[in-house]
């Protein structure tokens, strides 16, 4: 019972994490057409600028959503300098994924200036501990787990219940039929990378709530997030986030089964499966396109 | 903005492309090649101390792997984001052969280009079907899968602590470190030679010529019988062998191997060396490594500041020549050019 208790647990809370970060991903890839690398620096800085604000004396009720506000202006801020001007040159897809690399190196040597490599910790969500079906967890990583589907839902309702949702998933479908109809298509590009920004920030709140901080805390999501946007298709977010919960329990299974270090090749492994089988992802239609 | 079906659009498409390989005659190329690298290897007579010679076998090293690279990124158009790990695998394929397994350090060297060929074919496999972004996800995950084992069987690998004192190349009885590392300067030189050499005449073969045509017109090429399972393969099996080679010389030229050439930085710098150079031409990546090192060196004093402004340096070029320095170039000389010709 336990075994079960602690797999659901784990998987639960790191696919809430997965889910917050490939969803980000998986929206500037169908509106722009691009990847950002810079999206695990997106939430390392999230949880930096948390953590600052924290510091200067703000409640964690105040700092949490001003440091989300600030990664969507972040966000935004990244695609004009280093996305935007590119837009439309031929090979647009690897000049981005060099400058986005570049980006990133900038704000992570940047964080490593302002605030130095000594870990930090910003102050949970809600404290204590409880114990459910045998299994001792934290309030903090419970709150995760609640929180995280209701701001997934949340997205999901604004991107097909809203007019602004709407024009973001037209420039997503077509964007010269979008350009024709009079959408702001540059506006609703930046604010794709504001709401993958924001997320990621939050992802890194979270994060840093229960694990020491550092300015490469990052890498390790981004490359789970990637493979959870190949496994679970790049070109909708839902199929991400199905992928990303999926992952999590896959991941709490094997850690718990078979211990942490056979874990990434046992993803690896899986992943190179789906891949040979469905190469579109499996939640993907087989409809789309995959270049 | 992405009107990408206006003429001035396709026009840029045009001459973005680089053509066909083998355009200039093999002469013309091969006393290029043969002055430039007799410059290279007169270059110790200027350079005298051993930090300079340091240097400059650094960017041997690493204008091996942007050159290799370029062949699958730029002619192959598989954007192969495991490339890094193909050095890796020839870091620590060194390594462990000679400190383990107590093998020949030259044995060792050949083997670990072997291994990374092999390596290059099994990453293959998953790709074989992919297109564009999916490569990069695929790639990028087996790099940190390589990665992840190497950190997960420490007590082979050494884990986050590395190797130290690995076995060194040798050359008869001549003491490698003497004369100011001239020993370890003229064998990363010929290794550049080999891999240059190699990797011109793959381009302007036949079979180049076919990589290039799958790249740029893949349904035609298909049609026309050129098989992208076995050129792929062969692409990525060909990329891999001098990096793989070049990593093991890494290791027995630093003598000591650590998990840090998996990291995304070294992986930044080099790829920025492949696109600041110019995809596609093999020299254009070769040059970006030099400038790259060497500028890299000169702005030492500037400390923690240095990855930032490499970084800014990168986004300004990408931005402003998206076909890098070599189209800078280009623009420069056809401008220059311009001028001259306009009076007569």
């Amino acid at each position: 019972m336990s075994a079960l208790a602690e797999i659901l647990f784990g998987g639960l809370f790191q696919g809430s994490l997965y889910a917050m970060m490939a969803v980000g991903l998986a929206l500037v890839w169908t509106t722009i057409g691009v990847f950002n690398f810079s999206h695990g620096v997106f939430m390392m800085l999230g949880a930096y600028v948390a953590w600052q604000l924290v510091e200067l004396g703000l409640p964690a009720a105040v700092a949490f959503p001003v440091a989300v506000v600030v990664m969507a202006g972040v966000g935004w801020i990244l695609q004009a300098s280093v996305v935007r001007p590119l837009i439309g040159r031929p090979n647009i897809v690897l000049v981005v994924v060099i400058t986005t690399l570049a980006a990133g190196s900038l704000i992570e040597n940047g964080a490593l200036t302002i605030w130095g490599p000594r870990s930090k910790q910003i102050p949970a969500l809600i404290d204590g501990n409880a114990t459910i079906g045998g299994v001792g967890v934290s309030l903090h990583q419970i709150a995760i787990i609640v929180i995280t589907p209701l701001i997934l839902a949340a997205l999901w309702m604004f991107l097909n219940r809203t007019r602004l949702g709407l024009a973001l998933r037209a420039v997503a479908q077509n964007e010269d039929a979008s350009h024709l109809v009079g959408l702001n298509v540059t506006a609703l590009y930046g604010l794709a990378f504001a709401i993958a920004a924001s997320l990621a920030g939050l992802a890194g709140i979270f994060m840093g709530g229960y694990r020491f901080m550092s300015p490469v805390m990052g890498s390790d999501p981004l490359l789970k997030a990637l493979i959870v946007v190949v496994f679970g298709g790049i070109s909708s977010i839902s199929g991400p986030i199905f992928a990303a919960y999926l992952i999590g329990f896959f991941e709490a299974a094997c850690s718990y089964y078979f211990g942490l270090y056979w874990t990434p090749a046992l993803l690896f492994g899986v992943l190179i499966l789906t891949l040979m089988v469905r190469p579109e992802g499996i939640f993907a239609s087989r409809s789309r396109g995959l270049a | 903005m992405t009107d990408t079906t206006s003429p001035i659009t396709q026009a840029h498409m045009a001459t973005a492309t680089p053509v066909a390989p083998g355009r200039t005659p093999w002469k013309h190329e091969a006393v290029g090649f043969v002055l430039g690298f007799a410059v290279l290897a007169l270059l110790p007579l200027i350079f005298g101390d051993t930090y300079a010679r340091h240097i400059l076998i650094m960017a041997f090293i690493y204008a091996i792997v942007a050159s290799n690279w370029d062949l699958s990124l730029g002619y192959g158009g598989v954007f192969n984001f495991g490339h890094l790990a193909l050095f890796g695998i020839g870091v620590y394929a060194y390594s462990l052969l000679t400190k383990l397994a107590g093998l020949d350090p030259w044995i060792a060297l050949l083997a670990s280009g072997v291994i990374a060929t092999l390596a290059a074919i099994v990453v293959t496999i998953p790709i074989l079907r992919l297109k564009g972004i999916y490569i990069i996800l695929v790639t990028f995950g087996f790099a940190q899968l390589v990665m992840q084992v190497i950190l997960s069987q420490s007590e082979i690998t050494g884990g986050t602590q590395g190797i130290v004192r690995i076995p060194g190349l040798y050359w008869f009885d001549h003491n490698m470190v003497r004369d100011a590392k001239s020993a370890y300067f003229y064998i990363a030189l010929a290794l550049l030679v080999a891999s240059t050499l190699f990797l011109r005449v793959f381009v302007r073969s036949r079979t180049g010529a076919s990589i290039v045509a799958l790249r740029d017109n893949e349904e035609y090429a298909i049609s026309r019988g050129v098989s992208i399972v076995r050129q792929r393969m062969l692409t990525l099996a060909a990329s891999a062998f001098f990096t793989g080679i070049a990593g093991a010389f890494y290791a027995a030229y630093q003598r000591n191997a650590s998990i840090d050439v998996f990291g995304m930085s070294l992986a930044t710098i080099i790829l920025s060396m492949v696109l600041l150079g110019g995809t596609s031409t093999i020299y254009g990546a070769i040059v970006a490594s030099f400038v790259l090192t060497i500028f890299a060196e000169w702005m030492a004093d500037f400390g923690a500041w240095r990855p930032m402004i490499t970084a800014v340096l990168i986004i300004g070029v990408m931005l402003a020549y998206p076909s890098g320095l070599a189209g800078m170039i280009k623009a420069v000389w056809g401008a220059v050019a311009g001028r001259i010709k306009r009076p007569a």
